[in-house]
Order: C-alpha cells, then structure tokens, then sequence
C-alpha cells in the first residue's frame, strides 16, 4: 500500500522524530522532549503520543528498540529513528527551510529573525 | 483527572492500541503526575488529557495496528546490514474481493460436483450404510419401486446393479452388524452359494457350469484367500462371474447390515396401503401436465408407478395431452419404475405395433402395442433428460430415440445398468442373475453403464427452452 498516511507530515510526528534524532528515548522522554524544543508549546497527551508512535511504527520511520530490562522501570519502550525517519525528518526540515525562505523575501518576518 | 477516568476514556481507543499502550499511558500518566504538582499544573495536566483524549482518537483509529518490526541493536542507524520482518498489512480491499470471489466459485463447484450423481459409486456406497441411510433407503425404495408378489421381485431388479445392492441393504435391518472378518469358510460358503444360484437360475446353463468350475478353481487357487472384506469379496466375485461367462449383467453384492430371509416374499397388507396412500399423495409422480405455448404439451414426470394404483391419474394426464400438435415428456427427474408403465406411456406415440426394447422381458422379444385412437402417432416427440435420468425412464429414452420418434434434449442419463433377478445368498450376500437372454433389437449396446446420449446436448437447466424452440419450428410450420 502507498505509504499516504503520514503525508503531509502531522506536526506532532515531526517532533517526534525531531525529538530522537539525537537518541532513543521512551515515551514519556519523547513527551517531556516535544515540550523542550518547542517551548512548552506541544505537551503531548497519551493518546497523541502513542497514535504517532503507533503509525511512524508502522510507516517504518522509527523502530522500536528491544531493551533488557536494566531500568528500574519495570519495562519501558524505546524508540529510535530509521534511515527513512532520518530521512524524512531531512525532507520536511527543508520544506520548512524553503517555507521560511519564501516568509523572509515576502519580509512576513521580523528583522531579529535569522 | 483520576486513573480510572483515563481509563474510562481510553475505551472509545480501538482494541488493538489500548492493548499495545495501556501500560505505556497509565505509566505516562503516572510520569506526569508525578512531576507536575500544584493546582494550575494539575488543571493543566487534566485539560491536555481530555483534549488528547478527543484528538488522539482520530489518529488512532487511522492506524492499522499491524505486526512492525523491532529494531536489533546492529540496526541500519548505523549504517550496518540489518535484517527487515516483512510487515503483515491489514487486508486490502483487493484481497478481500479475490477471497469472496474465490470462495463463491468454491462453493459453486462443490455445489456441480455433488449434483453429478454417480450410480456405479453409489452402489459400492450402500454396501456400507450406515443404519440410518439404510432406513432412509427403505423408506425411499417404498416409493420408487414397490409392487406386490412377483412384482417385487422384479422391483428389486430395476436399475440393475445400483438398486440391487441398494434394494439388498435397504431391505435389511437397521441393526449393525459390525464388519468381522471374513473366514475360509464363510468365504466357501459364499463361493458355493453363488454357484448354486448360478447353476438354478442363470439362463446358459453351459455357462453357468462353466463359470461354477471356474469359481471352484480359482478358490482352489487360494485367489480369496486374502480377502477379509465382504464388500471386496463381492467385487471379485462379481469380476470373475463376469470374465467367465462373458455376461456383464451378472453381479454379486454384499451389505454390511443382514439380507433378512423374507426378502422376495409379499409385502404386508399395510406396507401396500401406505405405498399407495405415496404415490396418490404425490399425484403418481406426474409433476405438471400443461399445455405450451403452440399448443405443445408438456408433462414432466418422475417416474413410472404401478399402473395398477396410478392407471387412472396417468391415463388422464395423457388425455391432457393428447390433442396436442407436439409432446414434451419432461424426465429429468424421473428415476424410473415399472416396465410395464414405460410400455404404457409410449403407447399413444404409435399407430402400428413396433418392437420395443426391454432388458427385463421374461420373452424373448417384446412388441409394443399402440393406443387405439391416439392422436399424438405423428406429433413431434421431445424428450428432457439429465444425468438423474435413470432405470426406467432410460429405457422410455433408448426406445424413443432408437425408432427415431422423439428428440431428446438435454444431458447424457445416468446409464443404470440391469441385473437380474436378485437372490439372497447368505446374511450378508446376494446375487443378481439375469433369467432370460436379453435381445436387443437394435442389435448394439443399450444404455447400461453409459446412459443414453441426447440429440441435443444442452444443460439440463436449459433442456425445456431448447425444446419449446425445436417444437416452435417444427409445429409452426
């Protein structure tokens, strides 16, 4: 089947393939990080979450890491990007790049914008 | 916001999430409690969770919940080979329409197989009925071929090989009897007991001694002394009767459930009121009697009962027809009957005697003789037939079509071959030997074991269309 659900990319999905391209995380570090980089703007709830993870899951963009259970939590889930999450993450940064240039020479910014 | 409101909430998440995420959201929830006090972040915490809980819901359910992989260490984030399950997908729309279409056409083939009756099979199965089947063929065998005296004799002949058996375990008691296996001497016995048959009633009396001999030897031989199947014994019975006197009519059965030794005799008084109370029910098989479009008539019979109960209503369904400017005998449910009721119904096609073929005569040769006064001597003549065609009405059939006087449209018959007179042997085993020679004035095969071959070879479903079009042309000239 042709991969049309996750396109265009929900917001929420970017962030959290943006959330783990520097590592693994489970879910809960997933939420608290969404919520650091967009500035407290995105706190994803459970049901959120865990849809997006579900279908990135299932889009093959992040994989879910078998972990033996050395955490004191009982047995938590992490996930990190693939190759194709990394590089759709990639895909859509430019498209926001692009997005942002067009914003810039259409002087929609302000100056103290880079 | 509680635990079990969250809970409560995740209920309307399809099966497959809450199964996978339960612990994941209470444990996010409990994260989230745990690190956001105070009663602004509490309130916050409690409105993000009935928002997510609303938007959440749309995406969960878009989600196909099918089996991913789970990343091994050595994964390709690393740039390193790494192994890929391959995903199972929800079905698709196409595979679904594959799937019904495949199991339609399944059904639909089943469906033709089990409509195809096969006379030879179905003989060897009712050697081995079970009680029931046997009662069920009992009670059948009441309707289809009943008779008093001698009729029921012949009765127990009609259909040949197929009711010979059928009439000899259907006759039998319900009771099992178990299969032990078979001895020396039960086997002798058997051997012996078919030779004498033989020798008594088989018309060639040469060969009947000739075949004897050759049974004596061959058992002699020790050729059954491997055989502890009845059913297996009567097969190779039946083949070396057959090798030794030419003869295909011959033929020895065997039924798992006792021959009772009253077989032959009269049926009781109340047997005979109910067969008759039968067959007046069903209006002596006649099904419909009508006339067509054309002025054709049609009559779509299933059978030739007695004519001694059934006289009355044949000669009018008869009559029906019988200024008609072309016949239509439907027999593509018609199983058979009596002889003397094929010869009957035939009748009113002639206007001069001719020689008609029966495989049952006791004389040599038979004529048919034709109905005074019948209008329908040079009407067009056409006969439906199918593969339940069977006995009887494959007799009616082969007659009609050899004098070239009907056209029979339809299916190939069921080809019911024709033993003779069937005599008991043992608890177990019967004979059937023919007590005349047969003549055949046609001077080449008859239908038995291969059925009679339409004219027109259509489906029986399509028989009647074809024929009203064949008598359209015909009549409408």
């Amino acid at each position: 089947m042709p991969k049309r659900k996750l396109d265009p990319l929900p917001s929420a999905a970017f962030q959290i393939l943006l959330s783990l391209a520097d590592e693994q995380l489970h879910g809960y570090a997933i939420m608290r990080q969404v919520e650091e980089q967009t500035n407290g703007r995105m706190r994803l709830g459970p049901g959120t979450l865990y849809s997006s993870i579900q279908g990135l899951l299932e889009e093959g963009l992040i994989e879910e890491v078998e972990q033996k259970a050395e955490t004191e939590d009982e047995r938590r889930r992490f996930y990190r990007l693939t190759s194709a999450g990394r590089k759709l993450a990639r895909v859509e940064a430019e498209r926001l790049a692009d997005l942002l240039r067009v914003a810039r020479a259409k002087n929609i910014l302000r100056g103290d914008y880079v | 916001m509680s635990e079990r409101t969250l809970a409560w909430l995740f209920r309307l998440y399809p099966a497959a999430f809450r199964q996978k995420y339960e612990q994941d959201t209470l444990q996010l929830y409990r994260d989230r409690m745990r690190d956001e006090r105070g009663l602004l972040r509490r309130l916050r915490l409690t409105c993000d969770l009935v928002v997510d809980a609303a938007t959440g819901l749309r995406l969960a359910w878009r989600n196909s919940y099918a089996e991913t992989s789970v990343g091994t260490l050595a994964g390709d984030a690393i740039g390193l080979p790494g192994f890929h399950l391959l995903q199972r997908e929800p079905l698709g729309a196409g595979a679904v329409v594959a799937g019904c279409l495949f199991s339609i056409s399944a059904l639909v083939g089943f469906g033709l197989v089990m409509r195809i009756p096969a006379p030879v099979c179905a003989a060897r199965a009712s050697a081995t009925l079970s009680p029931i089947e046997a009662v069920v063929e009992r009670l059948n065998r009441v309707v289809a071929t009943p008779g008093d005296g001698d009729r029921e004799a012949r009765a127990a002949v009609e259909g040949g090989d197929a009711q010979a058996q059928t009439t000899a375990s259907a006759a039998a008691h319900a009771e099992k009897s178990g299969e032990p296996p078979l001895d020396a001497q039960e086997k002798g016995q058997v051997v012996q007991g078919v030779a004498d048959h033989l020798t008594a009633h088989y018309f060639d009396r040469q060969k009947a001694l000739a075949a004897m001999e050759r049974l004596r030897e061959l058992e002699k031989q020790g050729a059954y002394a491997g055989i502890v199947d009845g059913r297996m014994l009567a097969e190779r019975l039946t083949a070396d009767l057959r090798s030794a006197t030419g003869d295909p009519h011959l033929s020895v059965a065997y039924s798992r459930n006792s021959i009772p030794n009253t077989m032959p005799g009269r049926p009781t008084a109340s047997a005979l009121i109910q067969y008759r109370t039968v067959l007046l029910e069903q209006n002596c098989a006649v099904e419909k009697v009508e006339r067509l479009p054309g002025n054709i008539g049609y009559l779509k019979l299933n059978s030739f009962p007695d004519m001694e109960v059934c006289g009355p209503t044949l000669r009018k369904a008869l009559a029906q027809i019988g200024g008609a400017n072309g016949v239509i005998f439907d027999l593509r449910d018609n199983t058979g009957g009596f002889p003397e009721t094929v010869a009957d119904v035939a009748a009113p096609l002639f206007e001069r005697p001719v020689a008609w073929y029966n495989p049952k005569q006791t004389q040599s040769a038979t004529t048919l003789t034709p109905a005074p006064g019948s209008k329908l001597a040079n009407k067009p003549v056409y006969i439906l037939t199918s593969s339940r065609t069977f006995s009887g009405a494959e007799q009616f059939t082969y007659n009609l079509k050899m004098l070239k006087r009907a056209t029979v449209i339809g299916e190939t018959t069921g080809g019911g071959g024709h033993v003779g007179v069937f005599h008991r042997v043992d608890e177990h085993f019967g004979v059937g030997i023919p007590e005349t020679k047969i003549s055949n004035p046609y001077g080449m095969p008859d239908w038995d074991g291969v059925g009679v071959e339409p004219d027109v070879k259509v489906k029986a479903a399509n028989a009647l269309g074809e024929a009203e079009k064949l008598a359209a042309k015909v009549v409408g000239r």
